[in-house]
C-alpha cells in the first residue's frame, strides 16, 4: 500500500510581523487575478487578505498550503485533466477541462478553503481557482514579485529534505512585539 | 457569487468603446420611495473620466439651483475611478460630492476616501451610486452584488463609528465592507465624517451630517464580480515605478513617543505602516497599535495620518524646507514617502541642494503641552464619534487654547473651566459638540465659522493671540493671528502661510490662496502646491505679476481634477518629472489611449463643470471669491508679509484670462465653454445671465 504523505510543499507564507508588517493593500490578491485572468476580483483570487476586527485592523494573509497529500486532487472527478499535478509536484487547475463541481473545495483542509470559484467566461460552469505557484511565471509567484513590504516568501522548509533557513528564520521570529500580540 | 464575467462588460452594446476599468453601471439609491434605478455608466464615460468629474456632471444635469444641503433633495454623488480595484496603485482612493454641511456659505463641494469600499462596489457592478431622497426612517442599505435591500438601522442609530463596524460584521459577515457614521452624523454636527475601513474618512465637507439628515446610517456592500483590466503588463510596471517603492520589508517598531518635534510626547505604542486603499503600493498610514482606549479597557489600534501627532502637542507648528512645494529633479519625492519614513537617499550635487533643504523653521503657537495620552483621547474621539479631525485639532481646540489665554471666555460660564491641557475638558466639549448638549456644544456643532459668528465675530473670531511667535525674524517676534484661525469658505488655514502650516513661502500662499478662491473648501488636502523650483526662482521676484506662477496655479488644480477623477492619490501625484503618469495610469486600466493632453483637457472640464454649479446654483462670481480669501492674506505669515491689494488682484486678472474666464465676473466666456464640449452649458448660463460677452 503506498504510504500517504502528509504535510506541505512548497508555498506562499507571510513572514512575522517583526520581519515585515503587512500594508493590508491587497496587491496580492489584485496581482494575483490579474497575471492569472486579466481581472481583479475576489473571486478569481488565489489567496486571500483576511482582515482583523475593526479595532485590530492587523491582517492576516491565507493560501494553498499545497498538501503533499493533495485532497482537492483526490476528490476530482476529472483527476488528471481538470486538477493536475506537474513535473514539480504542484497541483493546479486545468479550466478548460473543470465542470466546476466544487468537490475540491469541499476536500480542502483548511477553514476557509484555499480554493476559490468562480463563473468561467461562458457562464455555464464554474471554474476552480487555485494557487499554481505561478508556475509558469520565470520570475516565480506574483503576488511574492509585488508585495510592496515583501511581508510574502516562499516556504521551502516544509518539503522535508531542503530547509530554508532564511525563510525559517523570518517566520519565527516573536509574534509578540511591544506587547502587542500578531499571532 | 458573481452575476456576470469580463465579457458581459466588453460585450455590453452600450460600451461601444469596449472600455476595461468600468463595469458599466451607476446604482441610484433613492431612499425616499425605497427603491433603486440603474444608471448607465457609459452614458458618461469617457468624456467624464469617473470620480468628481463624473459627480460634477451629475450633479449639474440633476440638481436645481435652490438646493440647501440637509433638504431631501440634495444627492451626495459617490464615484470610484477607472482604476479603482485594477491594480493601478492610488486607484483605491475615491469620491463623494453633493452640497457640503460644512460650508459658509453652504455650496457644492467634494470629498475623498480610501478604504476597500470603492473596491467592493465594482466588484458588486457598481462603478458609484447616487444618494437621494430621505429616508422615511433610521435605515441603512445593504448592496450583495445586484441584491439591494434597505434595512431599519433603529439597533445601529446612536452606536459610535466602530460599534457599528462591528454590528454590521456580526449581522452581514466579514465579507461586507461599509461605509457609516457616527453619533455626529446623526446629530447633524456640520463636520461629521462618514468612515470606512481602517479608519479612513471622507471629513472635508460634512456629509457624515448630509447622511444623517436623510437618516441614513450605513451602506454595506459585498461584490464578488470582475474588474477587467486593459493591459496588465503596464499595470504591473506602474506598480514598480509610481512613487518608487521601497519593495523593501516593513517591520512593526515599537515607539516610545509620538507628536512632531519638539512637541512629541512620551508613551508606548507599536507602529505598522500601512496602506490606505485598495492596491496601493505604498503605506504612508500609521498603524498605533497597543494604545489606550477611553471607552473599554481593552489596549486598541488606531489608524493615524498626517494631522493626528498634533493631538499629541502642539508647541510649534510644522518645520518645513522649499523642497515641500519646490522641487529640483535630482532631490524629489512624493509625500508618502514622509510618512512611512522611506526617504530616498539625498542627492548633494544638486546645486540647488543647500536652498532648497535649508531649514524653514516653524511658528512657535503654545497652544498645548505634549500629552500622549490625551493625544490618543482626542484621535480616538474623533474616530468614534465621526468628525472631522482636522477641524478638531487643527481649529477648535486651539481656538480654545488661544481664546483662554486671550481671556475671551472670562465672563462665560460653560460649567467647566476652559483647558485644552486637561483631557477633562476635551472629552466634555467634544461630547457637547457632537450630542449637542450644551449651548456651546451646540454653537461647535454648526461649525466653527459659524460658531464665532453667533458668538459674536469682533470678540470670538477677530482677538489676535499674542501668543504666536516667528522664529524666522530676529528675536522670534509676536506676529499677529486672530483665534479664529478662518479663511475662506468656512474652513481654516491649510498651507497659506499663517495659522497652521504658516511657514511657507509668499509665492506658495499666493498660489495656494487662489486654488483656494475657486474652490468651495479646503484644497490643500488635494491640490498639496507642488512644482519646479527652477519655477519658483523665476517667479519669485515679481510673483503678482508672474504667468509662470499662473500657470504653476492651473497645472496643480489640473493634477487635483484628475486626482479624484482617474482617482489617484494627492500623496503620489503629482510626478513632476513624469507628467503623463496619470493619462498612463488611466490607459492601461481603460485601454482608451489618453494622452497627457487630452487628460489635462478633462481635468479643465471636471473644474468647468464645479465652476458651473457653484455660478448656476451659488451665485459664485468675482467678488466672493476675492471677499472670502482677502482678510486671510492680510494677516502676517513666518516673515511678517502681508498681500498688497492691487498686486493681488493683478495676479487674478491673469488667472481668470488664463482659465478663459471673464475678469470682472470670473465667469467663463461661451468659448470656454464649447472648447471643452459644454456647450449646453454656455446656453444655461446665457439663459440665467451669466454668459459674459468678451470685451
Amino acid at each position: 500500500m503506498e504510504e500517504i504523505k502528509t504535510g506541505f510543499g512548497n508555498h506562499v507564507v507571510q513572514y512575522s510581523a517583526e520581519y515585515s508588517f503587512c500594508a493590508g493593500c491587497n496587491s496580492c490578491e489584485a496581482i494575483c487575478g490579474l497575471v492569472h485572468d486579466a481581472v481583479v476580483s475576489p473571486s478569481y483570487s488565489r489567496l486571500f487578505v483576511k482582515r482583523g476586527g475593526t479595532r485590530d485592523m492587523v491582517c492576516h494573509i491565507v493560501s494553498c498550503q499545497h498538501c503533499l497529500d493533495h485532497p482537492c486532487y483526490e476528490s476530482c472527478p476529472k483527476q488528471g485533466e481538470a486538477m493536475c499535478i506537474d513535473e514539480n509536484g504542484i497541483v493546479y487547475v486545468d479550466e478548460e477541462a473543470c465542470i466546476g463541481c466544487g468537490k475540491c473545495v469541499s476536500a480542502c483542509k483548511f477553514d476557509p478553503p484555499r480554493i476559490n470559484m468562480a463563473k468561467g467566461e461562458k457562464k455555464k460552469f464554474w471554474k476552480a481557482k487555485k494557487c499554481d505557484l505561478c508556475r509558469t511565471r520565470p520570475e516565480g509567484p506574483a503576488c511574492v514579485e509585488y508585495c510592496p513590504v515583501r511581508c510574502l516568501g516562499l516556504d521551502t522548509a516544509a518539503q522535508g529534505d531542503v530547509k530554508d533557513p532564511e525563510v525559517t528564520e523570518k517566520l519565527v521570529l516573536n509574534t509578540s512585539v511591544g506587547g502587542v500580540d500578531f499571532a | 457569487m458573481p452575476n456576470y464575467t469580463a465579457r458581459d462588460i466588453l460585450d455590453n452594446p452600450l460600451n461601444t468603446l469596449r472600455l476595461q476599468g468600468y463595469v458599466g453601471k451607476i446604482l441610484r439609491i433613492k431612499l425616499t420611495e425605497q427603491t433603486t434605478e440603474i444608471v448607465s455608466t457609459y452614458d458618461y464615460v469617457p468624456k467624464y473620466l469617473g470620480g468628481r468629474e463624473l459627480c460634477n456632471k451629475i450633479f449639474w444635469d440633476e440638481v436645481p439651483a435652490g438646493t440647501d444641503c440637509f433638504d431631501p433633495g440634495n444627492k451626495l454623488i459617490y464615484m470610484t475611478g477607472a482604476t479603482t480595484a485594477t491594480g493601478v496603485p492610488t486607484g483605491g482612493r475615491t469620491e463623494m460630492t453633493g452640497i457640503a454641511a460644512n460650508n459658509l456659505p453652504t455650496q457644492y463641494s467634494f470629498s475623498g476616501i480610501g478604504g476597500w469600499i470603492g473596491a467592493e462596489f465594482k466588484f458588486a457592478g457598481y462603478d458609484g451610486i447616487i444618494i437621494e431622497g430621505k429616508a422615511p426612517e433610521h435605515t441603512y442599505v445593504v448592496i450583495d452584488d445586484d441584491k439591494v435591500e434597505f434595512k431599519s438601522a433603529d439597533e445601529l442609530w446612536g452606536l459610535k463609528v466602530h460599534d457599528t463596524q462591528k454590528a454590521l460584521i456580526d449581522m452581514h459577515g466579514v465579507d461586507f465592507k461599509c461605509m457609516v457614521i457616527g453619533p455626529a452624523g446623526e446629530h447633524l454636527v456640520r463636520n461629521a465624517s462618514i468612515t470606512t475601513s481602517n479608519d479612513n474618512v471622507m471629513a472635508k465637507s460634512g456629509f457624515g451630517a448630509v447622511f444623517g439628515s436623510k437618516n441614513l446610517k450605513a451602506i454595506i456592500c459585498r461584490g464578488t464580480g470582475v474588474v477587467p483590466v486593459a493591459d496588465v503588463k503596464k499595470v504591473l510596471e506602474l506598480r514598480l515605478e509610481m512613487g518608487s517603492p521601497f519593495m523593501r520589508p516593513s517591520p512593526v517598531q515599537p515607539q516610545d513617543r509620538q507628536g512632531l518635534p519638539g512637541s512629541d510626547a512620551k508613551g508606548e505604542w507599536v507602529r505598522g505602516n500601512i496602506s490606505c486603499s485598495y492596491g496601493c503600493n505604498q503605506h504612508c498610514n500609521c498603524l498605533m497599535m497597543g494604545t489606550n482606549s477611553v471607552f473599554t479597557d481593552e489596549k486598541i489600534n488606531h489608524v493615524e495620518k498626517c494631522v493626528s501627532p498634533f493631538a499629541y502637542g502642539f508647541v510649534t507648528d510644522v518645520p518645513n524646507n522649499m523642497a515641500a512645494n519646490w522641487m529640483t529633479k535630482q532631490n524629489h519625492m512624493q509625500p508618502c514617502k514622509l510618512l512611512s519614513r522611506e526617504f530616498p537617499a539625498p542627492d548633494p550635487t544638486d546645486p540647488y541642494f543647500e536652498e532648497i533643504n535649508k531649514p524653514i523653521l516653524p511658528d512657535v503657537f503654545d497652544f498645548w503641552k505634549p500629552d500622549f495620552e490625551k493625544g490618543n483621547l482626542i484621535n480616538e474621539l474623533c474616530n468614534e464619534y465621526g468628525i472631522d479631525k482636522w477641524d478638531m485639532i487643527i481649529w477648535i481646540l486651539p481656538w480654545f487654547a488661544m481664546g483662554q489665554k486671550e481671556g475671551v471666555f472670562d465672563d462665560m460660564d460653560l460649567g467647566m473651566p476652559v483647558d485644552v491641557e486637561s483631557s477633562e475638558f476635551v472629552s466634555a466639549i467634544i461630547e457637547q459638540m457632537v450630542y449637542r448638549s450644551s449651548e456651546m456644544g451646540n454653537l461647535l456643532a454648526e461649525g466653527m465659522a459659524r460658531a464665532t459668528r453667533a458668538l459674536g465675530k469682533e470678540k470670538f473670531a477677530d482677538t489676535i493671540y499674542h501668543g504666536r511667535r516667528s522664529q524666522m525674524l530676529p528675536g522670534s517676534p509676536q506676529v499677529d493671528l486672530p483665534i479664529s484661525m478662518e479663511t475662506a469658505w468656512g474652513h481654516s488655514f491649510h498651507w497659506q502661510g499663517r495659522g497652521f502650516e504658516a511657514s511657507i513661502s509668499k509665492p506658495t500662499w499666493l498660489a495656494t490662496t487662489i486654488e483656494l478662491m475657486t474652490s468651495s473648501r479646503d484644497m490643500q488636502t488635494i491640490e498639496h502646491h507642488h512644482d519646479q523650483y527652477e519655477k519658483y526662482l523665476e517667479i519669485v521676484a515679481d510673483p503678482y505679476n508672474s504667468q509662470v506662477l499662473v500657470d504653476s496655479i492651473i497645472m496643480n488644480e489640473q493634477k487635483g481634477e484628475m486626482k479624484d477623477s482617474v482617482t489617484c492619490c494627492d500623496w503620489q501625484s503629482p510626478d513632476l518629472w513624469w507628467t503623463s503618469m496619470e493619462a498612463e495610469m488611466y490607459a492601461a486600466a481603460t485601454g482608451y489611449p489618453m494622452t497627457e493632453q487630452e487628460l489635462a483637457q478633462s481635468a479643465d472640464r471636471s473644474k468647468l463643470l464645479y465652476r458651473a454649479i457653484l455660478i448656476r446654483n451659488f451665485n459664485r462670481d468675482r467678488d466672493m471669491e476675492v471677499g472670502a480669501v482677502w482678510p486671510g492674506i492680510c494677516i502676517p505669515d513666518s516673515w511678517g508679509e502681508v498681500a498688497d491689494w492691487d498686486g493681488f488682484n493683478k495676479l487674478v486678472d491673469r488667472y481668470y484670462e488664463t482659465r478663459g474666464w471673464d475678469k470682472a465676473t470670473s465667469w467663463p466666456y461661451r468659448e470656454t465653454w464649447e472648447k471643452y464640449g459644454l456647450g449646453d452649458i454656455a446656453d444655461e448660463m446665457e439663459q440665467i445671465g451669466k454668459l459674459p460677452l468678451r470685451p
